[in-house]
Parts: structure tokens; C-alpha cells; sequence
């Protein structure tokens, strides 16, 4: 998986991603330039909350649905992020102030 | 090819590493500072970058914020904010002054990030701020914002209050974290200079730990080097300073027998000679001069004589004295010595030579023309003396001349020089010595010296010839006195030998006379002012004429007509009288020849020729004889050779050979006659073993023959023995008719003198032996 600014891509490929429920291991690279975080969270298929600052995804109000978070990491990285999925709607997304409205997330459908 | 270790002193190996030392130190300062003011730089660079960053989050709310109130009507330009942002933007990217946000901020100068990832964020800024500013603009103008178009991101939406906020929030976000990864960086790269800096300081440390080491260890073993140097050396060292003696070498503890330390302080003077401590003070003192020689007392208590060469080193602050690098010269002075004594002393009797002698004469006689005091030469030369040689061996007349040397030097002073100057010659010189002084000596000399010597089982006593010769103070030559006391020392031996003889210049007259004369003899001969003169020789039975005898005659043209008497001894000295009896050989038997071609000889007839006693001893008479008798063409029977007693008694090896000599010509025929006989002291056994034919008796035993008793019985016996021994005898210097006829009365067989003829020139003789032969009528005196 692949993060860079503004949008997250998995084996290359942006939009809808597929992939069997159980433990999973993702292999996020950071290409940068700016710093990037990745957090996964169970979804109904709408739109995040979002802080009161309008920038941020609410990360309490998701809290219970959150499945796996990365933390911040600098351009040139590369981290390994583990979660168990059950079948279900999963977004993927960067919590970096604004990212996330600026388009640094990508759906997962795990069944 | 194998390299050699080049010995560097360690003044220069001590500075070569201090150099190495200071230049580490030098060099790691230099990279630590350079390395400093980088970090030092780009620190100063990265507050300036945060700075600057912080302000872009502030500028991007603030024209958000601008953007929003101009949107509502109030009186605000969004665009200089706008301006402000992208320059920011742009100068945090490449470097450069980023613009004042307010009128009265000063411009920030900044460089340009080096950090790729840095330069990233910084990019992505540069678009976002671009994004965020276009966006604003779009807004302002109420354009559609889905047609502004923006490069950071792809899925921007929402509200135009959102999307600025959102833009604004990704370009603070992303220059923060541009400024961060810069300090991140930053901070990296001082740590990193801080370990670099922390191992150039141990690196530099540690190598000039180890060059102090090396340098130390080097210093450590030069030291040793010459401390083994000093200590191992025979030559002595020694530093003197202030307060004596500072340092001596073991070599000198190890020659004085004692612990270095008694030879410190002034125990180093205990050692030295007494004679010769203030010199060694001086120099020690001065550093002058620059060498002495004195003397050490060793450990087995003998003196020992020492070279030192000094060296002042009182200004050399590593020493701070004056060295004296010493040398045991004991052997060599001593050879020194030998040698000096053996060329200065006779090897035989060990007492001083001639080269000494003259020395001393020249010593004394300068001491004389200070002093004024009289000194005197006694030359002694023993009577003698070749007789023991040649009768006893050399041996023999070694230790007589030892003996004598032993016996003179018990006489003479320790103040005076007694000398051997060769062979039999003793020389004496007695300063403050008057005649009285010079002739007590010279008696006491014949006196001792005439007292029985031991020699090879023998008794014998010798006698002495001694010339004194008189220096009366002031200014003298050497070689005058010597010669003088060589004058006085032959007219002792004129004088009859066993005396003295003090130098009077009547002596010096005398020689210049004979040097004079020996001269003139040596052109003479060149010359040819010599001629012969015959005298007669009348047989006493018949006064037929039987003979002549060949006398040589000088006419020098400044002296006219010189005695024989005069010329004949010198020309003996001279060794002249080998080439004038040459002459007079080859001369007599030439005129020989010629009368016997003219037919005026009798016969029997034989022309007398003296041979000189040199002549016979030098050899080669028989081969001359021979040679001149083939030359003229002269029988050998009519050639005599009158040899006298003296010439034919000599020693041992010379006299075989004469009478060798004489045996051979005698057996080829020429006569031998014996001359002056009765004058020496041959005897009847040596006369038989010599070939004689006659025997002429000395004239004056003729002359006295008439009146005087003893010398007509000498005359009497030597006709009987001459008879006896079956030779005729010759009777020479008749001249009274008395004379002849005692002589006749003896039976003499033949007869010579101013009687019958005087010697006249071939010429004159020629007449006489024509008109005798003519006549047949016997000589008379003309």
C-alpha cells in the first residue's frame, strides 16, 4: 500500500479495493513528500465525522470501529501494519490535518 | 638492495615530531572549526526555516481569513497575503530573503534546503500555497472553483470555505513538516559532527600521544646510545663547571681505581700532577686552550700522561662547562721518548751523539753569549783504538769503547755533555770552564783512560789524543769550535799522541794553508803542472848506472815549485794521490819506454816508481800496472815499485790483498823494493812473506852512518838481513864521499844520492844515460 500526497493507492490501484476477510498484513510505504498516518476503521459506507476543527476525522467518535492505526510517519518510509477483518465496509485513511478531506482514503470491501 | 638505517640526531628526529605533533593539532583544529561553523550555519539556517515555516501556517489561516472578509464586503487585499505566501513558499525552496509579513518586519535571508525530502515537503508547499491562492481568487471572483486548477491534490470538495481551510491545513501542515524534517536533518547532522568532532579529538589525541611517546622513547634511547657511548669509551670525559669537577666518565673511575664521585668537586685534583694542575685548572677555568697534556696518577699509582682536547661548552645550556675529552698517551709518549732518546744518544755507550752534542753546544753557547761565561770543547780520540778493533774483533773494541765512555763519564759533571760522535771520538763540553778548568779535565781524562782496561781477557792500556778548544763567552759558531777542537785534537796526535792540545789560531792558519793547497793540487792534476824527475842509481861495485828513481815535481803557478814534503801528505788526505800516482806510473814508464826505443839503457835497468801506502790499499794496482806496462810497451823487468814498510803493515783484509797484488806483479816481473826501511816496525817474518827483490835503507841512517855509531849499526844490520834474505840493498841520500864509502865498506850494493846525481828531467837524465852508455864510464855528480 502506497500513501503519498494526496491519495492512497493499493498495488497501484486507487478506488474500491477487494480483499478476504481475516488477518491481514499491510505493507505501507510512505512516498511522501509530506508526513502521512493510516488508520482503518469499519464503515457503513458514509462520510467520517469530523472534528471540530472541520479538518480531522472525530478519531473517538470512531474509536469502537477503528480496526488498525499507523502513526505518523516521514516520506521514505515503509511500516507493516497488522489487523484481523472481518467481512465488512473499511475505510483507509491519513488523519494529517486536512488529508482526509483532501482526498487520502480508499474503501475496502472484506469478505 | 637493502636499505640502511640513517642515524638522524635527536635534535632533529625531537623537532621532526613536535613538528608532526603541532601540525595534528593544527590540523584537527582547523577541520573541528570549519566543521563548527558549518553546524553552526546551518543551525542558525534551520531557526531561520522553522521560522519561517511557523509563518506560512499563519500567513496561509490569515488569508483564508482575508479571503472570507473581502468575500463579505470588508475592505481587505487578500492578494498581498496571497504574494507574501507563494514568495515564502519559494524563497524556503531555493533559498533566498523571504518578504516582510508586516511593514515593519525585518527580511529573513535564508538558504536553500538541502534535504531531498525537505525539498519535497518544500515543493509540495510551493503548489499548495499556489493551490490555496488560486483558490482564493476563484472565490473572490465567485468563478466555479471545480475550474480552478489545482496540482496537490485530486479529490478536493466541498464547500469554498472547506476547500481553503483544507488547503490552508495541507500547506501548514506540509511546510511544518518541511521545517521539521530540516531540524530533524539539522540535528542529525550536528550529532553527527559532535561524534565526528569527539573522534578527530581522540584521533588527535592519540596520535600525538603516540608521536610524544615515539619522541619520548627516541630521546629515552639516544640518551642511552650516548650514554653507552661516554661510559664504553676508553677516552676519558670530563665537564668541569663551577665548584670543580662536574662529571667524570666510568672509563675515568675505571683508569683512577676509585668511584666517580672522589674524582668530583676538586677531588679530580688529587689525581692530577702537581706540576700540571694549574694548567689543567686554567683550561677547565677558560676553555683555553684547546689541548693540554698532563699527567693522572692510576689506580696502580703510575703516571699517566694525557691528552685532553677542551671544549668550552659553558654557553651551551645543556652543558654549562668545559668539556675535556681525554686520551691515556703514555705509550705513545713514551716511544716518543725512545725514539727521541735513541736519535739524540749513541746506541753503543748511551751517551749523547753528535746531533745531541751540537745541540748542546748551541744551548750552551747561547747561554754563553748571555752570561759571558766561558765554556770549553774537549775532543778526545783514542790511540790506538784500531789496532784492538782489528786484533780483537769488534766485540772487543764495543765494550772498550763502553768502558771508556763509563770511565769519562765518572769524570765529567752532570752540568757538562760528554758525547760519542763516532767511532773512537769522544767530545766534552765543560761550560764556565776556563784553560786551567779545560786542561784539569783533559789530564784527568789521559788519566783514567790510561789505567789498565779488561777486554776480552786482555790487559790493555789505551791512550787518548784531546783537542781543547777555548770559548771565552759571548757569541760563537758551533762548527768553528768543533773544527778548532778537531785541529787542537790532531796536533795533540802530531805531537806524539797520550796528551792535549789546546786550539791556537796559528792551528787555523795551518788549515786554510792545507785546504788552500789541496785546492790548487786538484787543478794541478787537471792542469798538468806535475812532471817527473829521475834520480840515478849507481851500482856501489862498478858505479854503473842500474837504475832511476821517478820523483814527481809540482810547478804551481802561483806557489812555483812546492816540496813532495808539502804536497805529498795532502794529496794522501786528499785522496789525490790515486789519480797523481796513476800519473807518475804511466809517465815514468812511458819515458822508460822512450829511452829504451832511443837505445841508452843499460842492462840491467829498472826505473823506480813509489807507490803510495792509499794506492796499495785501495786496490787495483796489479791491473793498472798491467794495463800501463801494455800501454808503453815496457818489460816488466824494467819497472820497480818502492813500497814503504808503513804502506805494506796494515790491516788485515787490505794487507792480504796488497800482498797479493804485489805477488802477482812480482811474478810477472816487475821489481819490489821496500822504501825507508828501518823507519817502521815490520819484522823479519812479515818482510819474508812479502815478494821482495831490494831492500833501500832510509837516508836517514845513511847520512848518519859516518859519525854516528847507532845508526851505522842499524845501517850494518840492514844490509846483513837484506843479505841475509838474499836481496840487495840500495843505500839512498849519499851525499859525501864518507858516505859512499862507508855504504861500500858495509857491502850496500848500490847507492843513490846528490853524490852521483840529483834528480834531473828526462831530458838532462837521457844525456847522462847516452853519454854513460857511450862511455861506459861510471856516473859522477854533476
Amino acid at each position: 500500500m502506497t500513501e503519498r500526497d494526496f491519495r492512497i493507492s493499493v498495488d497501484g490501484r486507487s478506488g474500491r479495493q477487494r480483499l478476504r476477510s481475516g488477518d491481514v498484513r499491510f505493507a505501507v510505504s510512505n512516498r511522501g513528500p509530506d508526513t502521512h498516518e493510516l488508520l482503518v476503521v469499519r464503515t457503513d459506507g458514509s462520510r467520517l465525522p469530523l472534528r471540530a476543527d472541520g479538518l480531522t476525522v472525530d478519531e473517538d467518535a470512531v474509536k469502537s470501529a477503528t480496526v488498525a492505526t499507523l502513526d505518523g510517519r516521514g516520506a521514505g518510509t515503509a511500516e507493516s501494519l497488522r489487523a484481523h477483518l472481518a467481512p465488512g465496509r473499511y475505510v483507509l485513511f491519513c488523519n494529517m490535518a486536512g488529508h482526509y478531506l483532501g482526498g487520502m482514503h480508499v474503501d475496502l470491501v472484506v469478505r | 638492495m637493502r636499505r640502511t638505517t640513517r642515524f638522524a640526531p635527536l635534535a632533529v628526529r625531537g623537532r621532526r615530531v613536535i613538528g608532526a605533533i603541532l601540525a595534528t593539532f593544527a590540523l584537527f583544529s582547523v577541520v573541528s572549526v570549519v566543521l563548527s561553523i558549518s553546524a553552526t550555519s546551518r543551525s542558525q539556517n534551520r531557526g531561520v526555516v522553522v521560522e519561517v515555516a511557523a509563518r506560512q501556517r499563519t500567513l496561509a489561516e490569515r488569508y483564508v481569513k482575508e479571503v472570507l472578509l473581502a468575500r463579505a464586503g470588508v475592505q481587505v487585499n487578500p492578494g498581498v497575503t496571497a504574494s507574501i505566501l507563494r514568495r515564502s513558499a519559494d524563497v524556503l525552496l531555493k533559498g533566498g530573503t523571504a518578504p516582510p509579513v508586516n511593514g515593519d518586519d525585518d527580511e529573513t535571508t535564508l538558504s536553500a534546503a538541502t534535504d531531498a525530502i525537505a525539498r519535497a515537503q518544500l515543493r509540495q508547499e510551493r503548489r499548495l500555497a499556489a493551490d490555496l491562492t488560486a483558490m482564493g481568487a476563484a472565490t473572490l471572483a465567485h468563478r466555479p472553483l471545480a475550474a480552478v486548477p489545482v496540482t496537490a491534490h485530486e479529490h478536493l470538495s466541498g464547500s469554498p470555505v472547506e476547500r481553503l481551510r483544507v488547503l490552508a491545513a495541507l500547506t501548514s501542515n506540509v511546510s511544518l513538516n518541511a521545517a521539521r524534517t530540516i531540524a530533524t536533518g539539522t540535528d542529525r547532522n550536528i550529532t553527527r559532527l559532535i561524534d565526528i568532532q569527539v573522534i578527530l579529538g581522540i584521533a588527535g589525541l592519540l596520535t600525538s600521544m603516540g608521536l610524544a611517546f615515539a619522541l619520548i622513547a627516541a630521546t629515552r634511547r639516544q640518551t642511552e646510545h650516548f650514554r653507552s657511548l661516554v661510559t664504553s669509551s676508553t677516552d676519558l670525559v670530563l665537564v668541569f663547571g663551577v665548584g670543580g669537577c662536574r662529571y667524570v666518565s666510568q672509563s675515568v673511575a675505571d683508569m683512577l681505581g676509585h668511584p666517580e664521585g672522589d674524582a668530583l668537586g676538586d677531588g679530580f685534583a688529587g689525581f692530577v700532577h702537581a706540576d700540571d694542575l694549574a694548567a689543567v685548572r686554567a683550561a677547565a677555568t677558560q676553555g683555553e686552550p684547546h689541548e693540554i697534556v698532563f699527567r693522572m696518577r692510576n689506580r696502580f699509582g703510575e703516571w699517566r700522561e694525557l691528552e685532553a682536547h677542551v671544549t668550552d661548552l659553558r654557553r651551551d645550556r645543556h652543558v654549562r662547562g668545559v668539556l675535556l675529552n681525554a686520551r691515556d698517551v703514555t705509550e705513545r709518549v713514551r716511544l716518543e721518548e725512545e725514539l727521541t732518546r735513541q736519535a739524540f744518544h749513541d746506541g753503543l755507550t748511551g751517551l749523547a751523539n753528535r746531533a745531541l752534542f751540537r745541540d748542546r753546544l748551541d744551548q750552551a753557547l747561547a747561554r754563553s753569549a748571555r752570561s759571558g761565561d766561558p765554556l770549553a770543547i774537549l775532543l778526545v780520540d783514542l790511540d790506538g783504538f784500531k789496532q784492538v778493533n782489528d786484533s780483537l774483533g769488534h766485540d772487543a773494541g764495543d765494550q772498550l769503547l763502553r768502558e771508556v765512555a763509563k770511565r769519562f763519564a765518572e769524570i765529567t759533571r752532570p752540568s757538562d755533555t760528554l758525547a760519542r760522535l763516532g767511532g773512537d771520538e769522544f767530545a766534552l763540553i765543560v761550560e764556565q770552564a776556563g784553560e786551567a778548568r779545560a786542561s784539569s779535565v783533559a789530564t784527568r781524562l789521559l788519566e783514567r783512560l790510561s789505567d789498565p782496561l779488561h777486554i776480552a781477557h786482555r790487559e790493555l792500556a789505551l791512550g787518548a789524543s784531546v783537542g781543547i778548544v777555548l770559548h771565552t763567552g759571548g757569541i760563537g759558531q758551533s762548527e768553528d769550535l768543533i773544527r778548532h777542537a778537531d785541529l787542537a785534537m790532531s796536533a795533540a796526535k802530531e805531537a806524539g799522541r797520550g796528551r792535549y792540545e789546546v786550539f791556537r789560531q796559528d792551528m787555523a792558519r795551518e788549515l786554510g794553508e792545507l785546504l788552500g793547497l789541496e785546492h790548487e793540487l786538484r787543478l794541478g792534476l787537471q792542469r798538468g803542472e806535475f812532471t817527473l824527475h829521475y834520480q840515478p842509481e849507481i851500482s856501489l861495485s862498478d858505479d854503473a848506472i842500474v837504475g832511476v828513481e821517478a820523483l814527481v815535481r809540482w810547478t804551481s803557478p802561483t806557489r812555483e815549485r812546492v816540496s813532495p814534503a808539502q804536497f805529498i801528505p795532502i794529496a794522501e788526505a786528499s785522496g789525490l794521490i790515486i789519480p797523481l800516482g796513476e800519473f807518475v806510473l804511466r809517465e815514468a814508464c812511458a819515458q822508460t819506454a822512450r829511452w829504451r826505443a832511443q837505445g841508452i839503457l843499460p842492462e840491467p835497468f829498472v826505473t823506480w816508481v813509489n807507490l803510495s801506502g792509499k794506492q796499495l790499499s785501495a786496490g787495483g794496482v796489479a791491473a793498472l800496472v798491467g794495463s800501463v806496462l801494455q800501454d808503453t810497451g815496457l818489460p816488466a823487468r824494467s819497472l820497480g815499485l818502492e813500497v814503504t814498510e808503513t804502506a805494506i803493515v796494515v790491516d788485515e783484509p787490505a794487507h792480504d790483498r796488497a800482498r797479493a797484488e804485489l805477488q802477482e806483479l812480482h811474478d810477472r816481473g816487475v821489481r819490489i823494493a821496500i822504501d825507508d826501511f828501518g823507519t817502521g816496525s815490520s819484522s823479519l817474518a812479515q818482510l819474508r812473506r812479502y815478494p821482495i827483490d831490494l831492500v833501500k835503507i832510509d837516508l836517514a841512517f845513511v847520512q848518519g852512518v859516518e859519525h854516528n855509531a847507532k845508526d851505522a849499526a842499524i845501517t850494518a844490520n840492514i844490509v846483513s838481513l837484506a843479505h841475509a834474505l838474499g836481496l840487495p840493498a840500495i843505500a839512498e841520500g849519499i851525499e859525501t864521499d864518507g858516505q859512499l864509502a862507508s855504504m861500500r865498506e858495509l857491502g850496500c850494493d848500490i847507492g843513490q844520492g846528490y853524490l852521483f846525481a840529483r834528480p834531473a828531467s828526462a831530458d838532462d837524465v837521457g844525456r847522462i844515460l847516452a853519454s854513460a852508455l857511450e862511455g861506459t864510464k861510471p856516473v859522477s855528480a854533476p
